[in-house]
């Protein structure tokens, strides 16, 4: 079976350090990784394709996202390809990345199936593997919780809101794209991790993946300005003014905070178990 | 990365704490041993002429020097990239040494500020007496010293290792090292198929290095000898900095404290300039801190709350916060440096000068780390990496003066630590000073008479005075 798996690098949250001055994003030892739904992909499509399948890993990146496909290859991917556009295009939309996407998985063999992170750990639209299913004209189910494959046809949960799920059948070649916590990715081995060191990372530009810039050109958002987040503001505390004026500078003195008083009841059982029934009566319990 | 937070750092003080055993603040050392198992390489290990453990600046050193010389090199390094698990911030008093294996270093490598002036300043709780050095000197290259930051410093050294041929391998933790026939043989990583040969292994992870130990190279240490160091990185305008300091471009300056500053703690503190930051810190003896029980962290909020640091640290905001072993009693905790197939350097070998006018490492840990490459080479020349072949790593360290400079200054971490060093002297200098510069309308006194008084009242007999005096001689003076 072949699969292919589409990872982004993504910041490592632990070297994220933002500027206490400007509060920008130090990016200067910023590391990159694979984001946590990206790995979980991949460790999916390692225990899918069996020791005998073929697992190739695409990454939409700088040459320094050769770590996140080096990182495939030392827990086992038999194939990386690392897909670029030149420096005066800038990647902003999913779309982009969508497109190169789809430009170098039909450029290789097509694979059975294609495994994405659900979502990505930065920017986190989710849009990326929908819009890769639509270049590719293949059916593609997000949110994945569940996979089974059943020969030509894959059975998938999908997360629906408010903890519903959705049973789907589809027929391959489909692309899912698969939640963070459904796998965790296998540690290399010392071997592997030499290997994947060793290896050289083949790129594929515009050209090779039969592209123009101007296949690129979807609409985007621009950034024209950075500004550091304004404080959050606090509310302040205003007074019920239905209450008369020496309850409200109590609750102002007190900024509002009431203590929690309890009431004993005394008396029969049968008239404490009234009032309890009116106290809960009272408050809408029933 | 290197930053830990405070409550991570609480952790790290009271796994030191539970480490050291608080009984009498001693590690229980002496008790013999059981030798740890030995085990060799499975067949199928791929094979290397030089392992190097640790990508610090020993490590690097010794990688780049090995790796010069046409042999097959692995570094190993337990973090994502070297310098990722270090204590940013540091004064680095090698570049000279560098400068012979990497010339003119300092135009490539990622260095904050050159440092220029040198300040030694003795405090009590309001006083400060300082000895500030300052000279255009050391602002012409090779330079004397940088502060540094280390995670882009250590990053920078390391692939000058790999420009020159080592294979460097991150996130590769080695759990032990392997024999045959009481040879070191090759390193067990903690990964699947984790073992590797090596005709040399050299250990440079660092203080309290788990490889010597494991290879029974070096005991457990008392926790009189180790030290505790935290310390932040404040971010600060490259303005303010050159205005507060008295500093110009690219100048930089170190100054070490001596005295209350860490209270009843044996200790002292630092403070470097970078280019738009300060690293200052406090180290604290480790038996000292747990017999008073102090938290390093509050130490070092009492350093910058006083009065002679607080207005130079004003307006600094946090960047990090970190905390460091540190091995301080130099001599006296060297290991045995070699043993068949295997050599120890840098921080994992103690090789960290800390006696009150000095506070260095990384130059010590390059020039062992040199001297280390130097000596595989060597041994491949000859084919023979038998203890008695490897032997000559001493000689090139004497070479070097690393060994001599230990062994010259084997006095000094017992006299710098001494109560009476650590608060009483610069309780006595500082009261003296005050008497001196103090118009009251009294008697205007000489110094004698003033010395004598402090003396006095501090209730110092004479005989330890020149108890301390001679040992004070023996320790820097001859």
């Amino acid at each position: 079976m072949r699969i292919a798996v589409c990872l982004k690098q993504v910041p490592d949250p632990a070297t994220v350090e933002v500027d206490p001055l400007t509060a920008a994003l130090d990016t200067r030892r910023m590391l990159y990784i694979a984001g946590p739904a990206d790995t979980a992909a991949l460790e999916l499509a390692l225990r899918l394709a069996g020791p005998t399948g073929q697992v190739s890993a695409l990454c939409v990146g700088p040459p320094a996202a050769d770590a996140v496909l080096r990182m495939a290859l030392a827990v086992g991917a038999t194939e990386v390809r690392r897909l670029w556009v030149p420096p005066f295009l800038s990647l902003q939309a999913p779309a982009q990345t969508a497109l190169l996407l789809a430009a170098g998985l039909q450029r290789a063999t097509i694979p059975d199936l294609v495994l994405c992170g659900a979502r990505s750990s930065d920017q986190g639209s989710g849009q990326a593997p929908a819009l890769l299913a639509e270049f590719l004209d293949w059916p593609v189910v997000c949110d994945v919780t569940q996979i089974a494959m059943e020969g030509d046809r894959v059975r998938v949960q999908r997360r629906l809101d408010r903890g519903a799920r959705e049973e789907l059948e589809v027929r391959l070649p489909a692309v899912l794209a698969v939640e963070a916590n459904l796998a965790r990715l296998r540690h290399a081995s010392l071997p592997g991790l030499m290997r994947a060191e060793r290896a050289s990372v083949p790129v594929s530009h515009l050209e090779d993946l039969g592209l123009e810039p101007a296949d690129l050109a979807f609409p985007t958002a621009s950034v024209r300005a950075v500004t550091p987040p304004r404080p959050r503001t606090r509310p302040i505390f205003t007074p019920d003014s239905t209450r008369p004026a020496h309850e409200r500078i109590t609750q102002i003195i007190t900024a509002g905070v009431t203590r929690k008083s309890g009431k004993v009841l005394e008396g029969p059982p049968a008239q404490m178990a009234d009032a309890v029934v009116e106290f809960l009566r009272e408050r809408g319990f029933v | 990365m290197a930053l830990l937070s405070k409550e991570a750092s609480l952790a790290l003080v009271q796994q030191v704490h539970r480490l050291i055993g608080m009984k009498n603040g001693v590690a229980p050392h002496d008790a013999p041993r059981p030798r740890p198992q030995r085990n060799a390489p499975r067949p199928g290990a791929e094979r290397f002429d030089v392992i190097v453990v640790g990508a610090g600046p020993a490590g690097s050193a010794a990688a780049l020097v090995a790796a010069r010389a046409g042999l097959k090199v692995l570094l190993l390094e337990r973090g994502e990239y070297p310098g990722a698990k270090n204590v940013s911030g540091a004064a680095f008093y090698g570049s000279a040494i560098l400068h012979d294996l990497i010339p003119n270093w300092w135009e490539q490598a990622p260095v904050e500020r050159y440092l220029t002036r040198r300040v030694l300043a003795f405090m009590t709780a309001e006083t400060s007496v300082a000895i500030d050095f300052r000279t255009t000197r050391f602002a012409e290259p090779p330079y004397n010293g940088f502060s540094i930051l280390r995670p882009k410093f250590d990053r920078w050294f390391a692939d000058q290792a790999v420009a020159a041929g080592a294979f460097l391998l991150n996130a590769a933790v080695v759990d032990e090292v392997l024999w045959e026939d009481d040879q070191v043989v090759g390193v067990r990583v903690r990964r699947d198929e984790g073992d590797l040969r090596a005709d040399v292994v050299i250990a440079c992870d660092g203080a309290n290095s788990f490889l010597a130990k494991n290879a029974g190279l070096q005991r457990e240490f008392h926790a009189h000898e180790m030290s505790l160091g935290v310390k932040e990185v404040l971010a600060l305008d490259e303005a303010i900095i050159r205005e507060r300091f008295h500093l110009h471009d690219n100048d930089g300056l170190a100054i070490e404290y001596i005295g209350a500053i860490t209270e009843e703690v044996s200790g002292g503190g630092f403070l470097y300039t970078n280019r738009d930051s300060l690293s200052l810190g406090v180290i604290g003896q480790i038996s000292s801190l747990a017999e008073h029980k102090r938290r390093p962290y509050e130490l070092l909020e009492t350093f910058k709350r006083h009065p002679a640091v607080a207005p130079l640290v004003r307006g600094g905001r946090v960047r990090e916060y970190s905390a460091h072993i540190i091995p301080e009693a130099g001599w006296n905790m060297l290991p045995k440096l070699y043993t068949g197939g295997m050599l120890v350097a840098g921080d994992a070998a103690a090789l960290c000068f800390v006696a009150g006018l000095y506070l260095e490492g990384i130059n010590y840990a390059i020039q062992s780390g040199i001297a280390a490459g130097e000596t595989a080479v060597a041994a491949h020349q000859e084919r023979d990496f038998s203890a008695r072949s490897l032997a000559r790593y001493v000689e090139r360290l004497r070479a070097r003066h690393v060994i001599t400079d230990f062994a010259n200054y084997r006095h000094a971490p017992a006299l710098v630590n001494s109560p009476r060093l650590q608060n009483l002297y610069p309780e006595i200098i500082a009261a003296g000073a005050e008497q001196v510069f103090r118009v009251n309308g009294g008697p205007k006194r000489k110094l004698l008479p003033i010395a004598l008084e402090a003396l006095r009242r501090a209730q110092v007999s004479p005989v330890h005075v020149l108890q301390d005096a001679l040992q004070a001689g023996r320790s820097f003076g001859w």
